[in-house]
């Protein structure tokens, strides 16, 4: 297998070829703030989260691949600038507090807001008037809280691999997963639950499922 | 089995299709026509014939306006918010309305006797603020008559 070698925030970085830029800096520790990236699955770019600026071009590090001196930035002001107003949209729409979430802890989306340093009165001047959408409790394993979904589309990838149980229905900001009727497909293996990067599949029962 | 939603028009349909998935938005055309909207159990006899499961179909159905995944009320009442009927008062002649048929935007009546909607812009802005009602138009509405509509028209 062939290497390459590239700096991350000036740092020299050995990689496989194929790897991508996001995945060759969190196998060197180096944090890209990523909320639908799984390495599981195909990179889908939804979350337009993980941004980096790479030979000058700002691009997505989850669908990048490493190039032999590649010269890669995952801070600096344009990236900010961008990355910010994703991330400010989606917290706005998080009609949740992470007071009691079940997915405090080793939730992605607490972990990037700590990183961005999300100014609240910021957010607060694009935030829809609150709105305590009813919980799905369809589901005989598990409950989905729209509430506190980032329409990641992990859930959905991984399930249509299974199952195809879930799916993504609506559109804009009324865009929620569900089942629709497909309970009875459901295998009940629990993957979903346990990739979702926040706390918006739980376990029925609250037994916790992070780990 | 009594045709409550019309499988033998959706089968009429479904002959001149070949089973592709890449033909589903056609088809939910097509069949939207049958009932003016699309019963849960036509989304699964579609799902069965392009071998896809029912979910996948409502995802699409749920994502474009045009397709309607709860019935309609005979009267289908559309206030425009559009920029010309939104500055000329739009915003509360929908309030009003809503009040008065006991409806949020989006909902039919439970007798199936109205839907309310809003729309962004009829195409008739020098007659702002419009409320149509099936299809006729009632420009340069007034929060008083705009309450008047409903006794009148359910005649
Ligand atoms: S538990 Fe497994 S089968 Fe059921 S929805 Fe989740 S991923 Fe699909
Ligand atoms: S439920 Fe979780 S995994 Fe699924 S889309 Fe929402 S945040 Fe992502
Ligand atoms: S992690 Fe790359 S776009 Fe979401
Ligand atoms: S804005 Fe209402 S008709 Fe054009």
């Amino acid at each position: 297998m062939s290497k390459v070698t590239l700096t991350i925030d000036g740092l020299d970085v050995e990689a496989e070829k194929e790897t991508t830029i996001l995945r060759a800096a969190l196998d060197n520790d180096i944090y890209i703030p990523h909320l639908c990236y799984h390495p599981e699955l195909s990179p889908s770019g939804i979350c337009r989260l993980c941004m980096v600026n790479a030979d000058g071009e700002v691009v997505m590090s989850c669908q990048t691949p490493v190039d032999q001196g590649m010269v890669v930035k995952t801070k600096d002001p344009e990236i900010d600038r961008l990355r910010r107003t994703s991330i400010e949209i989606l917290v706005a729409n998080h009609h949740a507090s992470c007071r009691g979430c079940p997915g405090s802890g080793p939730c992605a989306l607490q972990k990037i807001m700590a990183y961005i340093r999300i100014d609240r009165k910021r957010v607060r001047r694009l935030r829809l008037p609150e709105e305590d959408l009813p919980k799905d409790q369809s589901n005989p394993y598990f409950d989905y809280d729209p509430n506190h979904c980032v329409l990641c589309n992990i859930c959905v990838q991984t399930c249509e691999k299974i199952q195809g149980a879930l799916h993504v229905i609506g559109r804009g900001i009324r865009t929620q997963i569900a089942f629709y009727g497909n309970n009875a497909d459901c295998q009940s293996c629990m993957e979903c639950v346990a990739r979702c990067p926040v706390g918006a599949l739980t376990a029925k029962e609250s037994r916790s499922t992070h780990g | 089995m009594s045709d409550e939603f019309g499988e033998a028009a959706l089968k009429n349909i479904l002959v001149f299709y070949e089973g592709k998935r890449s033909e589903l938005i056609p088809i939910l055309q097509e069949a939207q026509g049958i009932n003016g909207w699309l019963p849960r159990e036509v989304m699964q006899l579609i799902a069965d014939f392009l071998h896809i499961n029912e979910g996948e179909v409502h995802s699409v159905a749920s994502f474009y306006n045009q397709f309607r995944l709860m019935p309609l009320g005979r009267k289908m009442v559309t206030v425009c918010r559009g920029t010309a009927c939104h500055i000329r008062g739009a915003p509360q002649i929908l309030v009003d309305i809503g009040q008065s048929l006991r409806l949020k935007e989006g909902e039919t009546s439970p007798d199936l006797e109205y839907t309310l909607e809003s729309v962004a812009c009829i195409g008739c802005c020098a007659l702002a603020p419009v409320v149509k009602v099936n299809h006729k138009i009632h420009g340069e509405m007034t929060r008083e008559r705009a309450v008047t509509l409903f006794p009148k028209l359910s005649e």
